[in-house]
């Protein structure tokens, strides 16, 4: 199978089969290019923020300026400049007040064309579905979608909120973070920077001062959020970073389930994406927050793309509680991305699965913390790295037990998969444990699909590509079934995408 | 259907010859067994057969509906009819065996120019024929060969032949490590795809599958070549004095 | 930022700097902060040979028959030393500089050592003994180069024995020819107020095998390097120890082990027994290069936490460049399980006891690796003798 004429045939392929590369075209209102405290005075004046907002913001940039960029992680791209980006860019037909009926039609556009429907009596008419193959689950039964309300985030500000009035009715506050500073300030202010402080790292310092918008969620004690939420990002001007910031909030006995998704056009320069989100989940509360990042990952020979460096952190502030996070990353030409638990709360509970692919020349250094600070606090880690391509794939983890956290249970499985020869697929994991009643389990493996596997599946009739994605998907099943069901079916095809062009 | 003239085969890495000029025709509606001796070449057949890599064909042909197999893909030549029954199943970890089978029969239906079957339709036509092999719902959701007992592989291998219908079965030592019951539902299952515009050629060491699975010609594969051909008669009496005969005339 | 500009005494008196935790390799084990005073070079410590006799007796191998080389506090000891049959030479080995900080300190002491050679099958066990006396507070070094031939075996012993507080470097060079054997076996029995540092330096050829275990029991604060690079096909690395700490022992092992070439296989077990207040790491790295196909490289580390103080840290690492490997590691850190201690009991054994027989079944895993019966012998009533202590206290 893998002789040389398939190689070659291979080679000719592109590799970036990007299919959200499009650009919108649409007058944008923009910052002036590069960082200084006049700067963040206007982001938080475009966005009518109160004084503390604006002293934080302050804060936060001052302290950035005396802060280096993190050189541990295994990626190498060049020296950012940050005086050579714009901080803030937003449509200016957004001056105007939003209704879904007001909304710039090549906003919506934009949306749909991504698969994004914001109207909501489409999306309660199925109007998504159509056209779409039906999806089997696991048990070969049909799969029905439900709904799902969406934050559109394009460039710096949020375009629409949807199912908001059904929302409110279940006392569920979801909104963009400007709105929350408008109408929720003491929210905002209460928790607001609780978990990643202002100061906790580099990219999470940038984000501080210059975040433009992102999504706020308050779920009240007791209350089951009833549907799905989601926020789709959508960066579209050109040498804009984006930073956005996510707050989720789930009071005592509440529950939540988010899901974000990020997609960018296909662009010569890399971008900068520097998002900071936050979870709090207080007693017996549960967050789970699911990503599909899907940014543009650059050409095959890696030019252009998103430099994805993220701070997302959970804290399992109350006993019982629970956050659970699960990332699918497809894109990016570079992710730094460490989604982690604070397991602050006695038998509190944090879990992180995660599908990282890369193919051509991405690189991925991407993992979890889980913090054990209470009693008899667990942790459940399953990462799937597939490198492809000439890629460099790294799992860096870290599972820790204070002296405290009696009786703090891990469970890591981390599990690599390497197609072709010229990629490299790494593990990094760092167990700590200062108590002996903790009890730390971890696996890893590496290897790569079997010829036989690839064989099997081909004289049943698939094609090479077909086989891999076949095989891929297998080989993450157990992370993806954590994903909503409403995301697993295009996450699947996500995967076949992402690894086209790899065999060989 | 079938037309091998003057096989010969070795593997890539290594010069011994494997198949030394084989030579076969399979008509529609035909079972063919070949049987032979242990490294006699017959799963090598079948792995050329599908194209499998790692082999390296020297010299003849093999001809399939007029089309030249070997210089197909396995997947072009799966989708063109031909279907192997592995002797050792393959696990792929993670994909439920419903998926696995929608999967294939789409892929194929696409490379033939066919429409996809809606999912209605396709769960009937799989429940249906896994009834009759004695596979369970509860299997199908199992991950492909993964966790299977040999005869739970072999019924799968056959229920996947079962769906795919293809026009050439080759099913290689499907009788090895069976019991007689799983031996008799497995042959059932291949006795009810016996058609007239359906081939099989069936690998064995042992006579006792056929005395299930009843075959019009049988062959003795001995040392890369076929050394006699003759009705089902001839299993039998292979069955009485073993392959001692063959083996030493090659020697 | 930059910590190291600062020179603390100890330093000073090294006249190089020394590893902290701001460097990645040395985030669990701050040398610069451990080593708090001046640890001056070639003291001329007064050497009574009873006291020698007494530290070679408290070996665990002191009854085993072997030809011993012995060094006494940083110095060569011819009177104690046997050499019948060995090739060597006396002399600090010139070999190439490595760049690491363990490395640059042992220079900086100014080692002694020799080059030993294995030409042919030597059937007899050689143990290079270091044995440090009671004295000031002083730092020794020592650099060995082992040479097995190709074709040749041997099983190297290396003991480290001593009283009071001291700092003992050692840097050991093993190179293992084209099929050629090596056994090799480690005691670390310092003093309990000493300090251990040690990098071993080891390269496999074409068909080589490498079967090794090191005890880690003695000192106040151990570090331990071990790099292993196959340079020929087929060779094989079995490499095992075994931590007994207790007190505020402090020992942190990293190995290293480079899959330069293809077809070749690596095996890393350890297991670690903290109890008090002691602390255990063991970071483990697996590289597998580009083009080293066929590589089966497998890791596994356990601790076993004995006091709700002990401490264990881990970082198990792979590195890999070539997609047709298998790789993998796998790392447990808990207490006695609970479950194997009530069906000890169940069977009438007294928990005391039931809780040794489950800790020397846990350690005794790695002692397998240890080829010769006696050593492993020695080592399993070394580890029972631990235990009883223990028991008793």
């Amino acid at each position: 199978m893998a002789d040389q004429d398939t190689i070659e045939l291979v080679k000719t392929i592109e590799v970036d089969k990007y299919k959200y590369g499009f650009e919108t075209d649409i007058e944008s209102d923009y910052a002036p290019k590069g960082l200084n405290e006049d700067i963040v005075r206007f982001i938080s004046d475009k966005k009518g923020e109160p004084q503390w907002m604006l002293d934080w913001r302050l804060e936060a940039y001052r302290s950035w300026l005396h802060m280096e960029n993190p050189t541990w992680a295994k990626v190498s791209f060049p020296k950012i400049d940050y005086q050579d980006l714009y901080y803030y860019a937003a449509p200016k037909s957004m001056a105007a007040p939003k209704s879904l009926d007001e909304i710039d039609p090549k906003l919506l556009e934009t949306y749909a064309k991504l698969g994004i429907p914001l109207k909501e009596q489409e999306i309660l008419a199925g109007v998504r579905k159509q056209g779409e193959k039906s999806m089997l689950d696991d048990d070969g039964n049909e799969v029905i979608t439900g709904r799902v309300a969406i934050d559109a985030v394009f460039d710096s500000v949020s375009v629409v909120t949807t199912f908001k009035d059904e929302l409110k009715k279940a006392d569920v506050i979801f909104c963009s973070i400007s709105e929350a500073l408008r109408e929720h300030p003491d929210l905002v202010k209460q928790y607001l920077g609780s978990v990643v402080p202002q100061g906790d790292n580099f990219y999470a310092g940038l984000n501080s001062a210059v975040f433009s918008d992102g999504s706020f969620v308050y779920v009240p004690p007791g209350v089951r959020c009833p549907m799905e939420l989601s926020t789709y990002f959508r960066m579209n001007a050109k040498n804009t970073g984006q930073f956005e910031r996510t707050l989720i909030i789930a009071d005592k006995g509440a529950y939540v389930s988010y899901l974000e998704g990020c997609t960018a056009p296909t662009r010569e320069e890399s971008q900068l994406h520097a998002a900071v989100v936050e979870l709090i989940a207080h007693e017996d509360a549960e967050i789970k927050y699911s990503t599909v990042q899907n940014w543009y990952p650059g050409d095959a020979e890696g030019k252009g793309g998103v430099y994805n460096f993220v701070t997302k952190r959970g804290d399992c502030r109350g006993a019982r509680s629970k956050i659970s996070w699960t990332q699918v990353e497809t894109g990016s030409a570079i992710t730094w991305k460490y989604p982690s638990v604070i397991l602050r709360g006695d038998s509190s509970r944090g879990e992180f699965y995660s599908i990282a692919i890369s193919n051509g020349k991405q690189q991925v250094d991407s993992g979890t913390k889980m913090i054990h600070l209470g009693k008899n606090s667990s942790s459940r880690i399953v990462s799937k790295g597939i490198a492809a391509g000439r890629s460099d794939n790294t799992y860096r983890g870290l599972v820790s037990a204070h002296r405290k956290a009696t009786y703090a249970r891990n469970f890591t499985q981390c599990d690599s998969l390497l197609i072709g020869d010229q990629c490299g697929a790494h593990t990094v994991p760092y167990i700590e444990s200062k108590t002996s009643t903790a009890q730390f389990e971890h696996e890893a493996t590496t290897s790569k699909i079997s010829d036989d596997q690839m064989f099997y599946c081909m004289s049943r009739g698939l094609s090479q590509e077909e086989a891999v994605a076949l095989i891929v998907n297998g080989f993450v099943r157990d992370v993806l079934q954590q994903l909503p069901m409403e995301f697993m079916a295009e996450t699947q095809k996500l995967i076949g995408i992402s690894l086209e062009g790899s065999v060989g | 259907m079938l037309e091998i003239q003057n096989l010969h085969v070795k593997l890539e890495d290594e010069p011994r010859e494997i198949l030394k000029g084989l030579s076969l025709t399979v008509k529609p509606g035909e079972v063919h067994a070949i049987m032979g001796p242990n490294g006699s070449g017959k799963s090598t057949l079948s792995y050329v057969l599908s194209g499998r890599a790692g082999y390296e064909v020297t010299d003849g042909s093999v001809s399939f509906k007029g089309e030249n197999l070997l210089e197909m893909d396995p997947n072009m030549r799966a989708a063109k009819g031909v279907f192997l029954a592995f002797q050792y199943p393959i696990e792929i970890p993670g994909v439920a065996t419903m998926q696995f089978l929608k999967v294939a029969l789409n892929a194929q239906r696409k490379a033939r120019g066919e429409k996809e079957l809606s999912i209605p339709d396709f769960m009937r036509f799989v429940k249906e024929r896994a009834a009759k092999l004695n596979i369970s719902q509860e299997m199908l959701k199992r991950p492909v060969n993964v966790g299977f007992s040999g005869g739970e592989k072999k019924r799968a291998e056959i229920l996947q032949m079962a769906v795919l219908e293809p026009s050439l079965c080759i099913l290689d030592e499907t009788d090895s490590g069976l019991d007689i019951d799983a031996l008799k539902v497995v042959a059932d299952g291949v006795n009810a795809l016996r058609s007239p515009d359906r081939a099989m050629i069936v690998i064995t060491h042992y006579q006792r599958l056929l005395d299930y699975i009843v075959p019009d010609f049988v062959h003795v594969l001995s040392a890369g070549k076929i050394v006699k051909s003759g009705g089902k008669e001839l299993a039998h009496e292979l069955e009485a004095n073993g392959y001692a005969e063959f083996v030493e005339k090659v020697a | 930022m930059n910590i190291a500009l600062i020179k603390t005494p100890a330093e000073e008196a090294f006249g190089i700097s020394l590893p902290h935790r701001r460097m990645e390799e040395w985030r669990w084990t701050d040398l610069r902060a451990r080593i708090d005073r001046p640890y001056p070079a070639h003291q001329n410590t007064v050497v009574a040979k009873i006291d020698v006799d007494r530290l070679i007796a408290s070996s665990p191998f002191a009854k085993i028959k072997t030809h011993r080389i012995v060094f006494v506090n940083g110095s060569w000891d011819q009177a104690h030393s046997n050499f019948t049959g060995l090739t060597f030479e006396m002399g600090v080995p010139t070999s190439s500089a490595i760049d690491d900080p363990l490395i640059h300190l042992n220079g900086a002491i100014e080692p002694a050592g020799l080059t030993l050679r294995f030409e042919s099958n030597m059937d007899v066990l050689v143990e290079i003994m270091h044995i440090t006396t009671k004295g000031a507070a002083r730092s020794m070094a020592l650099r060995n180069c082992i040479e097995v031939a190709d074709g040749a075996s041997a099983t190297i012993i290396e003991t480290y024995l001593g009283e009071g507080d001291y700092v003992l470097s050692s840097v050991m060079e093993f190179e293992i020819g084209l099929g050629a054997r090596l056994d090799r076996v480690k005691v670390e029995h310092e003093s309990a107020s000493a300090t251990h540092l040690s990098h071993v330096v080891t390269s496999l050829a074409k068909d080589a095998k490498l079967n090794e275990f090191t005890l880690t029991s003695g000192g106040a604060l151990n570090r331990q390097n071990g790099t292993y690079t196959f340079v020929g096909e087929n060779a094989d690395a079995k490499i095992a120890g075994a931590y007994l700490l207790n007190n505020k022992q402090h020992a942190d092992t990293r190995l290293v082990v480079d899959h330069a070439v293809p077809h070749c296989t690596s095996r890393e077990t350890f297991k670690c027994v903290m109890d008090d207040h002691a602390r255990g790491i063991f970071q483990g790295k697996v590289i597998v290069r580009k083009h080293a196909q066929k590589t089966d490289g497998k890791q596994s580390s356990h601790a076993l936490l004995l006091s709700e103080f002990a401490e264990f840290d881990a970082k198990p690492e792979l590195e890999i460049y070539a997609d047709d490997v298998v790789c993998g590691h796998g790392a447990t850190a808990g207490d006695i399980n609970l479950d194997h201690l009530f069906y000890l009991r169940s069977r009438g054994i007294p928990e005391a006891e039931a809780k040794s027989l489950l800790i020397a079944a846990f350690v005794g895993e790695a002692f397998d690796n240890v080829v010769h019966d006696g050593l492993r012998d020695a080592l399993v009533n070394y580890a029972a003798n631990w235990l009883q202590v223990r028991k008793n206290v």
